[in-house]
Formats: C-alpha cells, sequence, structure tokens
C-alpha cells in the first residue's frame, strides 16, 4: 500500500504560515479550526548553540493509524491510496480519535458537530495536483508523495539527506509516515513539542 | 481534558448496576437475601441501562449509532456489546428465580453476573487505554474502574438489604461483600495513583479526599463495622454506598482531569 504524506524540508522553511492559509482556503475551513498549523519551537538551548525552528504540523498519516482502530463507526478509514481520512457523514461525534491522535492534529468542526482533518487535498491529487499547501509553499519546503516510489517529489527530496537528517514525531508505535528534514545547520531536532495554548504558535520541546 | 460527564455517569452507573446483580447472582449460592434479589437485579437492570443512556448523550451524532454495527472495533462496540450480555444476563436470572427454577441453573447464571460484572467494569476502562494519553495507558486505569464500580455495587446491595429488613446472617454477609469491593477500590486507585502520577501535584486533593476518603475508606470503614453490628444498618449501608458512589464519579472525572497528551499540537480541547 502506497505511503503518500507530506515531506517538510525545515532548512527551507521561513515559517509564513503561508501552507497555514492556502489549507484554510482551499478546504474552507472554519475560523478557529485547523487541518494545518505552523508552530515555532523554541528558541531553546543555550548561547551558541541554540535551536528556533518553523514546525508545519498537519495529520502525520500513520502506517498504525489509531484514530483508525478507535473509531467505532469505521468513520475514520484507510483509503484505498493508504491514505487516512474521515467519512463525515458515519462520524458520530464521540471524539474517540481526537483522543487516540498522538499528536493532536484532528480538528472539530462545531459545524457539523463531527470531526475533520487534513486530507491530503485528495480532490487535487486525484487530478494530478498538489496539495494546496505543498503549491503554495514559497519557500519550496514541503513535498508530496508515496515514500515507497523512489520518484517521487517526497522521496527524491529525502534522498538528498542522510538518515540522521531526516526526523519524525515522536513515534509511540503509530508509526507516522510524515518526514521532517532538517539539518545541524538549523539545530536539534525535538521529537516532542508542546505548544504554549491555543491560538499560540509558540511551542517548547518537553524533556523525557 | 474537559471533563466528559456523560461518560462519567455512564461508567459508574453501569458498573454499579453490573455488580449489583452479580450480588444477586453470588446470593444463589446462599440463600440469604431472597427478599432482596429482585429489586436488586430490578434496580442492577435500571443503573445499566440509565447508564448507557447516559453514555449515548455525548454524541453529537446519536441517529448514526447503529454505523456501529458495521464496524466492530475495540472500544466503544465492546463497551456496547457487554452492556447488552449484562442486561441480558440479569433479565434471565430474574425470570429463573421469579420461576423458582433449579438451584443449578440460577447459580450458573450468578457466575455469569459476577463475570460479566467485572469484564464489564474492567473493558469500560480499558477503552481509554492509549498510547497517546499518557496518563491514562496503564492496566491500573481498568483496574481503578473496575474496583470503583465493584465498590459502588456491593454497597448498593448493602443498602438494599438493609431497607428490605434481611436477617442477620445476610446483613453481616452483605457487609462482607461491600468490604471486598471496598478493598478492590482502594487498592486499585491507590495503584493507579502512583502509575499515573496523580497522587500528587494539581489532582491531589481529588484524588485523596475524593477516590481515596470517599471511594476507599469510608465504604470501608462501614463495612467493617457492619461485619458485627448489624442492628441499623442503614445508616452504615448508605453512608457506603454513598461514599463508593462518590469515590466512583470522582475517580472518573479525575481521568479526565489529569490526562496528559502525548503531544497536542492544535491545542484542540475535547
Amino acid at each position: 500500500m502506497a505511503r503518500n504524506c507530506i515531506v517538510v524540508n525545515l532548512d527551507r522553511c521561513t515559517g509564513c504560515f503561508g501552507c497555514e492559509v492556502a489549507c484554510k482556503m482551499e478546504n474552507g475551513v472554519a475560523l478557529g479550526e485547523r487541518w494545518s498549523k505552523v508552530l515555532t519551537v523554541g528558541p531553546v538551548g543555550e548561547y551558541p548553540d541554540m535551536t528556533r525552528y518553523a514546525l508545519p504540523t498537519m495529520c502525520q498519516q500513520c502506517e498504525n493509524a489509531p484514530c483508525v482502530s478507535v473509531c467505532p463507526t469505521g468513520a475514520s478509514y484507510r483509503d484505498e491510496d493508504g491514505v487516512v481520512l474521515v467519512d463525515k457523514e458515519k462520524c458520530i461525534g464521540c471524539k474517540y480519535c481526537m483522543m487516540a491522535c498522538p499528536y493532536g492534529v484532528r480538528s472539530w468542526n462545531a459545524a457539523e458537530k463531527c470531526v475533520e482533518k487534513c486530507t491530503l487535498c485528495g480532490h487535487l491529487t486525484s487530478q494530478d495536483k498538489l496539495p494546496a499547501c505543498v503549491k503554495s509553499c514559497a519557500a519550496g519546503a514541503r513535498f508530496y508523495g508515496d515514500l515507497d516510489d523512489p520518484n517521487s517529489d517526497a522521496s527524491k527530496e529525502l534522498a538528498k539527506y542522510d538518515a540522521a537528517e531526516i526526523h519524525t514525531l515522536q513515534d509511540v508505535g503509530n508509526a507516522p509516515a510524515t518526514r521532517y528534514i532538517m539539518t545541524s545547520m538549523i539545530g536539534q531536532w525535538q521529537e516532542r513539542v508542546e505548544p504554549k495554548g491555543h491560538p499560540h504558535t509558540a511551542a517548547s520541546p518537553v524533556a523525557e | 481534558m474537559e471533563i466528559q460527564w456523560s461518560l462519567v455517569l455512564f461508567t459508574a452507573l453501569s458498573g454499579a448496576g453490573a455488580w449489583l446483580v452479580a450480588c444477586a447472582g453470588l446470593d444463589a449460592f446462599r440463600g440469604l437475601a431472597r427478599k432482596t434479589v429482585v429489586p436488586a437485579v430490578i434496580c442492577g437492570i435500571a443503573l445499566i441501562i440509565v447508564g448507557g443512556i447516559a453514555s449515548a448523550t455525548h454524541l453529537s451524532h446519536v441517529d448514526r449509532i447503529m454505523a456501529v454495527l458495521a464496524h466492530p472495533a475495540p472500544g466503544i462496540f465492546l463497551e456496547a456489546l457487554l452492556l447488552g450480555i449484562d442486561v441480558v444476563v440479569a433479565a434471565a436470572f430474574l425470570v429463573l428465580y421469579k420461576r423458582e427454577a433449579s438451584a443449578g441453573a440460577l447459580k450458573v447464571l450468578g457466575v455469569v453476573a459476577v463475570a460479566m460484572a467485572a469484564i464489564f467494569s474492567y473493558s469500560c476502562g480499558s477503552s481509554y487505554m492509549m498510547a497517546s494519553q499518557l496518563a491514562w495507558n496503564t492496566v491500573a486505569l481498568p483496574l481503578g474502574y473496575l474496583g470503583g464500580a465493584m465498590a459502588s455495587g456491593t454497597a448498593l446491595w448493602y443498602v438494599l438489604c438493609a431497607v428490605r429488613r434481611e436477617e442477620a446472617q445476610a446483613l453481616s454477609f452483605a457487609a462482607l461483600e461491600t468490604l471486598v469491593g471496598s478493598v478492590a477500590a482502594l487498592v486499585t486507585a491507590l495503584v493507579y495513583g502512583a502509575a499515573s502520577g496523580v497522587m500528587g501535584g494539581d489532582a491531589s486533593v481529588l484524588f485523596w479526599l475524593g477516590v481515596v476518603i470517599c471511594g476507599g475508606v469510608a465504604p470501608l470503614a462501614c463495612a467493617v463495622t457492619g461485619l458485627k453490628k448489624t442492628e441499623g444498618a442503614l445508616p452504615l449501608a448508605v453512608v457506603a454506598a454513598a461514599g463508593a458512589l462518590i469515590g466512583s464519579v470522582a475517580y472518573r472525572v479525575l481521568m479526565w482531569t489529569a490526562s496528559v497528551a502525548l503531544m497536542s499540537l492544535f491545542g484542540v480541547g475535547i
């Protein structure tokens, strides 16, 4: 099965929030709700070894997606292309998937009273177009594609870097597909971060 | 996380109801509280059903609930299934008891009722064990659900035995059952408190006062007193039941207030 996801090159990301805005506009995400959010991690460390970087976040397209396994109605499901999606017509609004998501990147649609999330812009990719966040990225930091296809944009970007420079958010058995590229030029990768209160974008690392 | 009162009431009431039915089932072996069995089973079924209805009130689209049948997955489906089975077991026990069925049949259903109470109340807590919620992802959490439900159900049985003016031997045995239930609540709550870290910090007052003292120590003290003091058992039983129910609710409230998400990147409250 394909492992379609977004790859973000943090060496390039400027933290402009353009991806977040493009996502909201393309998908009609309501005010106060998000399918994509850019956090600013840090600054952490001690001068001169300090780290501060923008962290665009969205559904991480986990291979062992807890949201899919806990959903009582099958509203959270994986389609034939391996993309984790929500069938809003089946959602009963139990929010169990929101509790089970290790990253808290699901959104509550207050008007429709159901859960929703990043769809990887399936309505665009099915027509060989790019997801809105990828297309709009001014820094060329976002890549879409199948990690198992060496010719995909995502795989080709990852192939340019050493394994040590490719990261995921903390994996607790869910195997997130989304990859973040970050070299020592930017600083030290923080695999678990915590926002400093909604709706602020500042985030700090969580010490284990 | 916000307190989900619908879910708090669901597991607290349905769990207590299941254990109330279990106590009635256990009486099939002793035959001490014959005046109490029927009202206890009826109350138990009512509590299980009221709890089940309470759980549905937190859904935003109850109209789509039948979709659950199309996707039998762990968690909510299992809880609903076990709840239904428990009601069927209780109803079957009630019918057989009213029709004065053989002692063997009643004993078999009594054992099933006890097993169902344990499985159901444990399962209600095990649904919350998930890697994304650090304070929930321990087997101690569902054990605490089981302990709290056991204390509530046995204490309610004690109350009904006292209300129905059962003989001293029946009251003494009901106190013993309450003692076992309250010890289970106390031990499992302490284990969860240690495992999840809620013993200290912001939640410590609710934990020690609500869960430990009200939910464990109070019913335990009443039960110990009631073992020998069968005269005026009703006040003891009422205090035990009130304490156990408060403790059971407090434990579930604590679970929501003390939850620690691995990451909550969007900061969306649930």
